[in-house]
């Protein structure tokens, strides 16, 4: 998979620094499981903040702390820690991508969609910051023309879109600047599958409205 | 700029730093064979109170610093067989393990079912250097422009969203979003990675 459209390095910068609400972060986790490129990005977002943690000047534990930490290594592993998923590009074993997987599983259509207006259904899925949802949209449905108040991710699945910006395929990511305005048209046959992170519950309750609001089709 | 202060009276160049890097990274190859307590000890009093301070920095009590360095390294010492020194390096794959613990930490306040396994995947890359140079990134978070130098303090230290920025600095988020990017763009130039 190649990607044409990437998280902008401000983005990118954040997930490195562990400041990306987690709606957002996910989007960029699945991302790059597919692009070396922003994988590349991002380590050298978290070279900066090793570099900074480095340069602190020290801050010493308390006086136990050394015994306690002695202690602790004979204890036996209560529960085993759940090793990180590895990020690994689509494959036979599902078309969801992998650190989507311990959520919501493996495939696409096996996903209890809820249909919000004719040619477009979506999945809500958890996030503690921000909110994150799965949108399918039928070949030449067209999103209400928006404007965001806030940081909004979207990372083509399946299929492509195309909007103001250009054409987003499998893989892209449109990083959208809040100032803009735009309105993405499903533009294959297939139709389309976006993952959408939004970042803040105030912007969340602006959009779905406007979802629902009257749209055409081609 | 209270926060630029902080910032810069916090850069103490270590001059030996640097040649104790690829020490780290034997050593942590090593204790994955030999489970030598003593050299996980040597880890743990190097790290321990540096983590401590980044913590405590990023806001976290001394009491819940603490906890969570304890955590870190008591995963390390776990951990020790999946480290491959390729791939991080040693302090490098330490930062990661107390940046995911301090993520979940913050998700355990409130109900929520993803978790920083699920968003932070381990991917296999190679960071753009081997070690960071702190003298060099001192230097290159000195030449930023105030506002940036802020910005990247606000992401790193305060752990702030792009929106919460744009609030806090009553600026677009377009022009927070802009000013992180060419902060970067210098920070990457400076300490190694590529524009
Ligand atoms: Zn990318």
């Amino acid at each position: 998979m190649s990607c044409n459209h990437h998280p902008d390095d401000s983005t990118l910068l954040s997930y490195g620094a562990g400041s990306l609400p987690d709606a957002l972060a996910m989007v960029v986790a699945c991302h790059i499981a597919a692009c070396s490129d922003c994988r590349g990005k991002i380590a050298d977002a978290e070279q900066i903040g090793l570099g900074l943690m480095e340069q602190e000047p020290v801050q010493s534990m308390s006086e136990r702390s050394r015994e306690w930490m002695l202690a602790m290594l004979d204890e036996p592993c209560e529960k085993s820690m759940p090793e990180p998923q590895l990020a690994v590009d689509y494959d036979s074993n599902g078309d969801i991508p992998a650190p989507l997987r311990p959520l919501i599983g493996q495939w696409f259509n096996e996903l209890h969609w809820r249909t919000m207006a004719p040619g477009m259904k979506q999945f809500i899925l958890p996030a503690s910051q921000g909110k994150l949802l799965l949108l399918k949209i039928a070949p030449g449905t067209f999103m209400p023309s928006h404007g965001h108040s806030g940081s909004e991710l979207t990372l083509v699945l399946k299929g492509s879109y195309s909007d103001e910006l250009g054409r987003f395929s499998a893989g892209d990511v449109a990083d959208i600047d809040p100032e803009m305005n735009h309105q993405p048209v499903a533009d294959t046959h297939e139709g389309c599958i976006c993952l959408i992170a939004t970042d803040g519950p105030l912007r969340f309750k602006g959009l779905v409205p406007r979802l629902l609001q009257p749209f055409f089709q081609l | 700029m209270v926060h630029l202060r902080l910032i810069e009276t916090s850069m103490e160049f270590k001059p030996d730093q640097a040649a104790q890097k690829q020490d780290f990274r034997q050593m942590l190859v090593d204790l994955a064979k030999s489970r030598d307590k003593k050299l996980f000890m040597q880890l743990y009093d190097h790290f321990a109170p540096r983590l401590k301070s980044f913590l405590v920095r990023k806001g976290a009590s001394e009491e819940l610093s603490e906890e969570l360095v304890q955590e870190t390294l008591l995963s390390v010492w776990r951990k020790t067989s999946s480290y491959d020194p390729v791939k991080a390096t040693a302090s490098t794959w330490i930062f990661r393990i107390a940046r995911n613990l301090w993520i979940d930490r913050l998700r355990k306040e409130k109900p929520d079912m993803l978790s920083p396994l699920n968003s932070y995947p381990e991917v296999g890359y190679t960071p753009s250097m081997a070690a960071c140079d702190v003298g060099r990134l001192k230097d290159a978070l000195d030449a930023l422009p105030q506002q940036q130098a802020q910005l990247v303090y606000k992401v790193y230290y305060e752990g702030k969203s792009h929106r919460e920025i744009a609030d806090d600095m009553d600026m677009p988020i377009g022009s927070v979003k802009s000013g992180l990017r060419l902060a970067f763009d210098k920070l990457r130039v400076r300490i190694g990675g590529e524009p």
